[in-house]
């Protein structure tokens, strides 16, 4: 059995990218396929319990795990949203000096003014606003007590919520929906204006004939094959998938960067024992921020959750483990994000992504000096203990790598953006260097660590990115209209 | 099954095979005293563990986590209000 769907576009990915754009394209009149490889979660089958969770909506059950120096885990959403689906919700727009960098490094013609309209799109559409300091929690009030003592820069933080009532579990599947991610946003208007969604799609295949798309060949959940008639294709598979699926069709490869230049934010946590009852699952785990350390590349941010999360996350054993989780209405949490200077390659070896990165001798020091930040912020807000992520008697300034427990978020850059074709693998029109056609609109084509949650920037990108394919300027202000385009691939 | 045996059981081939070889080594008395001389190993499995209890409602419940009072209230809440 075989299907064949004909569109002006075919967009590849249900998550930050593709979601926006798909919803874009398809309001400016444009026909739409967007295929998904994952299945469409419905907040009805979310149970609020970690493990289940992990499960059902992360890819590979959230084990997806990087080989090097230290192993880090990197959990990655599956399924329409993406891993908007499973994030903390946290919103920034792509700092001032990181689009100076990308002009200046990799000659991209993008600047706060320029972005502008598209922020402000995608922030509409979200619902983007400042966590309120009573929907926070005492998790985050603690934090707040400690860099307040300290005197050091912190504020809440800005996210897509609406009608949030602080379920303490964004990370697992929102159970009021309130989390404003795109699978309940952007999706359900490409739905409504005509564009068809597939699920279960595992695209195999971009069509090129004469230099330019043609449209992919997909497998469906049941074996049959799948074919999408587009001249143009818009590859949003994410940082780790997107450069195989070139890769395997032979497309990007012509710079040599195709799979290189991965940017992560690697990341840990530490523990406080409080005197107080924290609760810390009661509220928006990730609500507030301290940035006072963000120009050494150091970004405080707010992590919690329930029990099963904590047992999973102390970094203890045997008894001490069994003693803190006793006192788990009393334990804090925070975490800590290094904006990298590592760098790492994605790699397919049998059909599977291999993730090579390492953390370089200046990120290990970020990890040291920012565990030491934690350890005063928890101390200086009152905790009777800290409970540091690293061996036991470990300080932090004689950290080994190996010592450092991570995890990492946020990937990007395997498909970098760079104007210069022997330099990048998409234009600054995300356009693929070398074809006609084919556009990437994912965290891949961001060419550096942002510093700061890249969702925001995702989006914004995928946004200008439909809009110039419609031949069209992103609208300015809070007009919404979008008629009168014409589609330019 | 058990919540955690459905976490390993869809995880890739690499590490669904070492997990659960490393489950059954801690579910066994011979096993944890093994584990004892891998610590990081042995971490491992205290946390697969101890996320597989405290994830059970009644040892979560006294800790202030009801679950199942979670997913219910998010479910009045959306049915109240029209969310997806």
């Amino acid at each position: 059995m075989s299907a064949t769907l004909s569109a002006d576009f075919c967009v590849i990915g249900a998550g930050a990218g593709g979601a926006v754009a798909a919803a874009e394209l398809a309001e400016g009149g444009a026909s739409v396929v967007l295929l998904e490889q994952g299945p469409e979660h419905r907040a009805d089958d979310f149970t609020a319990r970690p493990p289940e969770m992990l499960a059902r909506l992360y890819r590979d059950a959230g084990q997806t795990t990087t080989v090097g120096r230290p192993p880090i885990g990197l959990p990655l959403g599956r399924g329409i949203g993406g891993t908007t689906l499973i994030n903390s919700g946290t919103c920034f727009r792509t700092p001032k000096a990181v689009l100076e960098r990308w002009a200046s490094e990799f000659g991209l013609e993008l600047d706060e003014e320029s972005l502008r309209p598209s922020f402000e799109r995608v922030e509409r559409a979200l619902s983007v606003t400042e966590v309120p300091a009573e929907l926070a929690g005492r998790n985050a009030e603690i934090a707040r007590r400690g860099a307040e003592r300290l005197g050091w820069s912190h504020g809440y933080l800005r996210r897509n919520a609406v009608g949030c009532i602080g379920s303490g579990i964004c990370a697992y599947g929102c159970p009021t929906s309130a989390k404003q991610h795109v699978g309940i946003t952007y999706v359900p208007r490409a739905e409504a204006a005509g564009a068809r969604v597939v699920t279960g799609a595992d695209v195999r295949r971009i069509l090129v004939a004469g230099g330019r798309a043609r449209g992919i060949e997909a497998r469906s959940a049941e074996g049959e094959l799948l074919t999408v008639e587009a001249p143009t294709v818009i590859v949003a598979a994410g940082s780790i998938y997107t450069p195989l699926l070139l890769e395997r069709n032979e497309l990007g490869r012509r710079s040599g960067q195709l799979g290189r230049n991965l940017s992560l934010h690697p990341a840990t946590a530490a523990f406080g024992l409080m005197d107080e009852v924290v609760d810390m699952a009661h509220g928006v785990p990730q609500s507030f921020f301290v940035d006072e350390f963000s120009d050494e590349g150091i970004m405080l941010e707010g992590i919690a959750g329930p029990p099963a999360h904590v047992a999973m996350a102390l970094p203890l054993s045997g008894t001490k483990h069994a003693e803190a989780m006793a006192s788990y209405r009393s334990l804090a949490q925070f975490g800590l994000m290094v904006s990298d200077s590592s760098r790492g390659r994605v790699r397919a070896v049998a059909g599977r992504p291999v993730i090579r990165y390492d953390v370089d001798d200046a990120d290990a020091d970020r990890f040291r000096k920012g565990i030491a930040r934690l350890h005063e912020l928890f101390t200086a807000a009152g905790a009777r203990e800290v409970y540091l992520p690293l061996p036991r008697g470990t300080k932090p300034a004689e950290a080994r790598r190996r010592d450092l427990k991570l995890m990492a978020f946020h990937p990007l850059g395997t498909g970098r953006a760079d104007a210069r074709p022997t330099h990048g693998v998409v234009d600054g029109d995300l356009a693929l260097h070398g074809v006609e056609g084919v556009y990437v609109a994912d965290g891949s084509v961001v060419p550096s660590s942002l510093g700061v949650n890249p969702q925001i920037t995702i989006m914004a990108l995928a946004t200008r990115l439909a809009f110039h394919l419609l031949d069209s300027r992103v609208p300015d202000g809070s007009s919404d209209a979008t008629g009168g385009v014409g589609i330019s691939a | 099954m058990s919540s955690i045996d459905e976490f390993v059981a869809r995880g890739p081939l690499p590490q669904r095979s070492a997990l659960r070889a490393l489950l059954t080594l801690a579910r066994r008395p011979r096993g944890r005293r093994l584990l004892k001389g891998l610590p990081q190993l042995n971490q491992l499995a205290g946390s697969l563990l101890a996320m597989e209890r405290f994830d059970d409602p009644a040892v979560s419940g006294p800790l202030g986590w009801d679950p199942v009072a979670v997913a219910a209230r998010g479910r009045d809440l959306r049915r109240a209000e029209g969310r997806l």
